[in-house]
């Protein structure tokens, strides 16, 4: 019964961060699933300790659905007429994989600031100048997904 | 994961904020990597991956080594 919600209120989350661009709030949610505010707030929760999404530190309020990122970050995908935000280069990439959708990826060197873009196409990355860099290794991901 | 122009980028980054150098993957390796990794995130039916099965999705794009082993101690 609570998983069934769970995955209710995943799709739902989903749904509209991908509708609008935003992420909805705990009480936005609650009124599109016309569902008591405290079930939601318990069922993110749960999807947080699961690692499906990750909650702010103190309002709560989800902070990424990974790929999606609920606040302005350096990586940013343009859809249409929406922008997403990634929280790094991959997430931002995951955005696009996600949406299945032609986009630009604006974003600069992490080192430099030089402006960089990376475009996709029918599902094809074309041509572009960069190196990713992973600076923790993959079993440590989890430890602190928002530095990762 | 961070986006540089180049290798000497990473170089530059790591020295100047004390980070240990990682793995680096190109651009058409990340776009693989999140294609594999998110490209199903809406589907009613998603589920977090076992660590079977990202090992498996890892080693499947020629992610290996201690740095991609989800077991390791490191």
């Amino acid at each position: 019964m609570t998983e069934h919600f769970d995955t209710r209120v995943r799709l739902e989350l989903y749904r509209e961060f991908v509708r609008t661009a935003h992420a909805p709030t705990t009480e936005g949610l609650a009124g599109l699933m016309q569902a008591p505010t405290d079930d939601i707030r318990a069922a993110l929760e749960r999807l947080a300790a699961a690692k499906v999404i990750v909650l702010q530190p103190e309002s709560r309020e989800i902070l990424m659905a990974n790929p999606l990122c609920a606040v302005p970050a350096p990586y940013r995908v343009r859809v249409e007429d929406r922008s997403y935000f990634g929280s790094c280069v991959w997430d931002a990439l995951g955005v696009i994989a996600m949406l299945q959708s032609d986009a630009v990826l604006d974003t600069s060197c992490a080192c430099c600031g030089e402006a960089m873009s990376i475009s996709v196409s029918g599902g094809q990355v074309a041509p572009a100048h960069g190196t990713i860099h992973f600076g923790i290794p993959a079993k440590r991901w989890w430890e602190n997904i928002v530095f990762t | 994961m961070l986006l540089f122009r180049g290798e000497e980028h990473i170089d530059r980054w790591c020295t100047q904020w004390n980070q240990p150098r990682g793995a680096t993957l190109t651009i058409d390796q990340a776009w693989q990597l999140a294609e594999a990794w998110y490209g199903n995130k809406l589907d009613p039916d998603w589920r977090r991956a076992t660590v079977d099965e990202t090992e498996r999705l890892l080693s499947k794009l020629g992610l290996t080594g201690s740095f991609w082993n989800l077991r390791a101690q490191v």
